[in-house]
């Protein structure tokens, strides 16, 4: 008797916890973007930074009364791997009621990914990750990119470089998609410019000991130590080339324009250090104040970094195709092909017939006295300071 | 309570316990908001411990012992209902098709080391091998149904590289080959271009006599989810190597391996060939490992190097020990468990290494024998239908 | 000539990093007969703990690097030791009985656990941090080889403190006490020897070691990462194993012989240095097949 009270008790109340779930509202008229970067590990200042951004836009756009929809931000974790990177898409993707995606800064990752966004039919603008394959390595008409790509980059680096007077380069790179295109791009226009390299070396990203490639490195006194890949790896190269007394001018790309790079390092290691990355600054773009001020009463606890004003652009202009055509993701991307000219906080944007959107300005960079400064304003193109070997 | 219960058969009570669990699993799927899935989690913990004290436990057990072979088609016919249910939704299909697949990883695993006793930390690395041979048939114009056995076969012969070491150490230093192996594993595949290196490869879909699984199966203007075709295909796969465990376990091979697992030195007097049956086992887990690795990586589409890593397989490990070493039901719910819950609980899928790793540790300090622990072996079966064993 | 000398002196710093690492292992396995894996990650714990004792001595204050340097180190040691006396009290000992299997795989998961709970409590914990660095960086140049005073520093202490572990060992009633737990535990209970306190003063000495090569690894590379500990710990492993476990010499040997592996596979192979992990891990296989419990056997009898 007792046991059948104990058992009936413990159903009602098993039956009661069971009902809890099934009330609940849901909310109409939401629509889903989804935000998808590396919110943790090395490049997170920078993941962070695109998805408050990114957030940013859609607090804003969902203040404005003149919104259709409301929309709701489904960030995922990239982690900078490609296989998270494919489990957040297909989370993303398969969710039906997401309709858009802004996605990747890690190259590695978003190569991994576009055939995602093409099976689940999902429109995505890239915000961060510059490989040229991503937009032109596919006839993916659900691919598109607000930022430039790594070729202007190495073109203009290559240029400036040699006109400055170096003549001999020692290559280190990344073996993902990424720290390969550098190699492929800075080596093709230095050959071009005149320059010397002397050697190249492949390194995977997680490595730890740069000794048996810079000690033969140092062997053959290069002027410059040209780096392809991103922040962690550089600031572990450019110790132990310290360690090993290397003096060569250490010369990055775009991936370790990040303020992580010069807190890994002390400021007189990071000193003189060279980098180039496409886009002009945040203060120079054409809405730049108005995102700067924006961020800054929204009180993020962390900065929108190098590729924020590119995210909150990409999300603003994802939320107007949804505003135009509604919630379908077949309808978005047809609208996306046809964007020429749209105004943005990063400059008028076009679409090409790949989705590549055109950034022409391409910023040099220096480090001096612990902060990233722009080459033109730097004491060292006014001549007060010296780059390393000249 | 368990008097009332000892008068039902108790295929019936079985039968009940599969339906409600089908009833919960689909009530469970659907839920998306952190506090619903806790409280469902909840009840079936309670509903769960409250089985056990009413005796639905032991006539549940009694049943698999009585009729196994039914018992398995009910579940394996609750495993449709669940597919149908969700057939139009990607996300279900695919945590159900990834569930079926770990559960036959699992099972692998279970033949090396609940059954004989060959520690083996590098099923990821097992798991990653069959994925990429699928990324590279696919690739290169064989027939894409070839991707699964030959998956399986190259687990196997790379299995088989480690075969001496393995067979000739005990204990920690067999643990330190497979841990080496699993380390090596990824570091190897990320230096190698061939093989995709740090980028990984993408793996195209399986073909199956002309039947693309990456296309969406339409009947009508009722499209499915494409996912629909692995979890079937995934739902065969884990039946068959879950037939082939139990067949195994009840022949005198696998009596067999059970010597040799519980005393190497008294099974040896008795004649059972030791290396034989470690090389056996050894091997047999990797094939099975390597098959399902194989349709895995079909379905992911996708295959990198950080997706095997030696924490991959210490998972892989750990559901085989939430389970209960060498008991296939326990090993696939704890599959289900490890799968499911991190994805739902969105709020615990950082924590979840963790969150595995302390639970692992309370089993081991607290519960050693798992979730469904493994009985004592039947030597006779059941000779009348109703018949205590 | 100088190429060479640049890999030696790489080579003998990783060396004395892993025989510190598999001397602790070796200690564990001598007195209680199991192999605690969580032992790199208590390592990485003990890193951390002495760059949070960096970080805190520069906030208030003190800037002077060797104030810093002795922060470090002792805060790690003590950290470290009590982690492993810890350890050993609430899951070792009480899994003593249990099948070898269970341990192994409880230590294993302790360590994910550690690193899992440094990368997701520690603040930016998934980030490497930068560790200060605290030795003197004056370099002397041989020619083209460059000698930096903090690797010298290390390597220095490195041998220091392995030579005060074999005195320890050796000279000293505690380490009798220890040699006699490790050969016999039930006779040496019945000489008076406190077994439980031994046991917890082994794992505290042998996790103090792995702090200071903790220590040693975030000075020499300037930087700590919550994944240290794994690879670290597997290679200490690895290396107790070619020197046979249970034999303190032989887990320096085997430190040192690894480091050598590295060295041979990174000047072999120079397109891609990443191999050298490859070839070292290879040859271990190789040697287990070819002489299953190391290079100096274990004495070990069954009952049957």
């Amino acid at each position: 008797m007792k046991s059948i009270l104990r058992f009936s008790v413990g159903a009602v109340l098993s039956a009661a916890l069971a009902a809890m779930p099934l009330v609940g509202a849901s909310a109409k008229d939401t629509v889903k973007i989804a935000f998808i970067g590396p919110l943790s590990g090395g490049t997170a200042s920078i993941g962070v930074g695109g998805r408050n951004s990114t957030e940013l836009a859609i607090r804003l756009r969902n203040a404005d009364p003149k919104a259709k929809y409301t929309y709701e931000l489904f960030a995922q974790d990239d982690e900078c791997k490609p296989n998270v990177g494919v489990q957040a898409a297909t989370k993303a993707a398969a969710d039906r009621k997401v309709i858009g995606g802004i996605t990747h800064y890690c190259s590695a990752v978003a190569m991994s990914t576009v055939d995602i966004y093409h099976k689940f039919n999902l429109p995505v603008i890239v915000w961060g990750a510059v490989l040229p394959d991503i937009t032109y390595g596919n006839d993916y008409k659900e691919v598109h990119r607000v930022n430039g790509t790594m070729i202007n980059q190495n073109q203009v680096a290559a240029d400036f470089m040699t006109k400055h007077g170096y003549k001999t380069w020692v290559i280190l790179h990344d073996t993902t998609d990424y720290g390969k295109g550098h190699n492929t791009y800075f080596s093709k226009y230095l050959t071009q410019d005149g320059g010397k390299i002397l050697a190249t070396f492949g390194v995977t990203s997680d490595q730890q000991d740069f000794t048996a490639e810079l000690t033969k490195a140092k062997e053959l006194k290069p002027d410059v130590i040209y780096f392809g890949g991103l922040t962690p790896l550089g600031v572990r190269i450019r110790q132990q080339m310290d360690k090993l007394g290397i003096k060569a001018q250490f010369q990055g790309a775009s991936g370790i324009v990040s303020d992580a790079f010069i807190e890994g390092l002390d400021n007189k290691l990071a000193e003189g250090t060279l980098a180039f990355r496409e886009g002009a600054p945040v203060e120079k773009l054409p809405g730049g104040q108005y995102f700067m001020k924006e961020y800054e009463k929204a009180k993020f606890d962390q900065g929108a970094d190098a590729y924020g004003p590119f995210a909150f652009a990409a999300a603003n202009l994802m939320m107007d195709a949804i505003e135009k055509v509604g919630p379908n993701r077949k309808k978005v991307t047809a609208y996306l092909a046809k964007v020429e000219n749209r105004d943005s906080i990063v400059g008028p944007i076009t679409f090409d017939d790949h989705g590549q959107n055109s950034v022409a300005a391409i910023t040099k960079y220096v480090i001096q006295d612990g902060k990233w400064v722009l080459w033109e304003d730097s004491e060292y193109a006014s001549g007060e300071r010296k780059l390393a070997g000249m | 309570m368990t008097q009332v219960l000892s008068r039902v058969p108790a295929f019936a009570v079985a039968a009940v316990t599969i339906l409600l669990g089908l009833a919960f699993a689909i009530v469970f799927m659907e839920q998306e908001s952190d506090v619903a899935v806790i409280s469902l989690v909840a009840l079936a913990a309670v509903a769960a411990w409250l089985g056990t004290r009413a005796g639905v436990a032991d006539r549940v057990s009694a049943a698999a012992v009585e009729r196994p072979g039914s018992i398995a088609l009910l579940v394996a016919a609750a495993m449709l209902v669940l597919i149908g249910v969700f057939v139009e939704d990607h996300f279900p299909l695919l945590m159900l098709a990834t569930v079926m697949i770990y559960g036959t990883v699992a099972l692998g695993l279970n033949i090396q080391f609940g059954y004989t006793g060959v520690v083996n930390f590098a099923g990821a690395a097992f798991f990653g091998i069959g994925a990429y041979t699928s990324a590279k048939v696919v690739d290169s114009g064989l027939p894409a149904i070839l991707a699964l056995p030959l998956g399986a076969i190259f687990a196997a012969l790379i299995g088989l590289l480690l075969v001496i070491p393995v067979v000739r150490t005990r204990g920690h230093y067999a643990a330190v080959v497979t841990i080496a192996f699993s380390v090596l594993f990824k570091t190897f595949l990320e230096v190698n271009d061939t093989l995709g290196g740090p980028q990984g490869l993408s793996v195209g879909s399986m073909k199956l006599f002309g039947w693309d699984f990456g296309d969406s199966p339409t009947f009508g203007d009722f499209e499915a989810s494409f996912y629909l075709n692995y979890a079937l295909a995934a739902l065969v796969m884990l039946a068959l190597v879950f037939v082939l465990v139990r067949r195994l376990e009840r022949s005198w091979l696998g009596l067999s391996l059970d010597a040799v697992r519980l005393d190497e030195t008294g099974a040896a007097c008795y004649g059972i060939g030791i290396r034989r049956s470690k090389i056996f086992a050894f091997v047999l887990g990797n094939a099975i490992i390597g098959l399902a690795g194989a349709l895995y990586g079909s379905m992911q589409g996708y295959v990198a190097p950080t997706s095997f890593t030696f924490s991959d397989s210490l998972i892989l490990v750990a559901i085989v020990l939430l389970g209960g070493m060498g008991s296939p039901w326990g090993t696939i719910l704890a599959a289900a468990i490890v799968v499911i819950l991190p994805e739902k609980l969105q709020a615990i899928q950082e924590y979840r290494f963790l969150l595995f790793s302390a639970v692992v540790i309370a089993i081991l300090l607290f519960r050693p024998a798992g979730l469904l622990p493994r009985g004592v072996r039947h030597y006779f079966p059941p000779l009348r239908k109703g018949a205590e064993p | 000539m100088d190429l060479l000398g640049q890999y030696l002196i790489n080579g003998l710093m990783l060396g004395t990093i892993y025989a510190l690492v598999a001397v602790g292992f070796t200690l564990f396995f001598g007195v209680l007969d199991v192999i605690k894996f969580s032992h790199g990650d208590v390592l990485m714990v003990g890193a951390f703990t002495g760059f949070t004792a960096a970080s805190a001595a520069a906030a208030i204050g003190l800037s002077h690097p060797l104030a810093q340097l002795a922060a470090t180190v002792v805060f790690a040691l003590a950290g470290t030791a009590v982690l492993g006396a810890v350890i050993a009290k609430w899951l070792i000992l009480p899994l003593k009985t249990a099948p070898r299997l269970n341990i192994l795989l409880a230590t294993l998961m302790l360590g994910t656990a550690l690193r899992e709970a440094v990368r997701l409590f520690y603040p930016d914990g998934s980030n490497p941090k930068a560790f200060p660095a605290l030795l003197p960086t004056t370099a002397w140049q041989f020619g083209n080889f460059t000698l930096r005073a903090d690797s010298a520093i290390l390597v220095v202490t490195g041998i220091a403190v392995i030579v005060g572990l074999h005195l320890v060992i050796n000279r000293t009633r505690l380490g009798l006490a220890i040699r006699a737990v490790a050969q016999d535990e039930e006779t040496a209970r019945t000489m008076g020897i406190n077994y439980t306190l031994i046991v917890l003063v082994t794992f505290a000495l042998g996790s103090g070691i792995a702090a200071v090569a903790g220590v040693m690894d975030g000075l020499y590379y300037n930087e700590i990462n919550f994944g240290m500990g794994l690879l670290l710990g597997l290679i200490g492993f690895s290396s107790a194993i070619i020197g046979g476990l249970g034999n303190l010499y032989g887990a320096i040997l085997g430190g040192f012989l690894f480091a050598a592996l590295q060295m041979i596979g990174a000047v072999a192979m120079p397109f891609a240095s990443a191999y050298k992990d490859v070839f070292a891990f290879a040859v271990v296989i190789a040697l287990m097949a070819w002489k299953p419990t190391g290079l100096i056997p274990e004495r070990s009898s069954d009952r049957v």
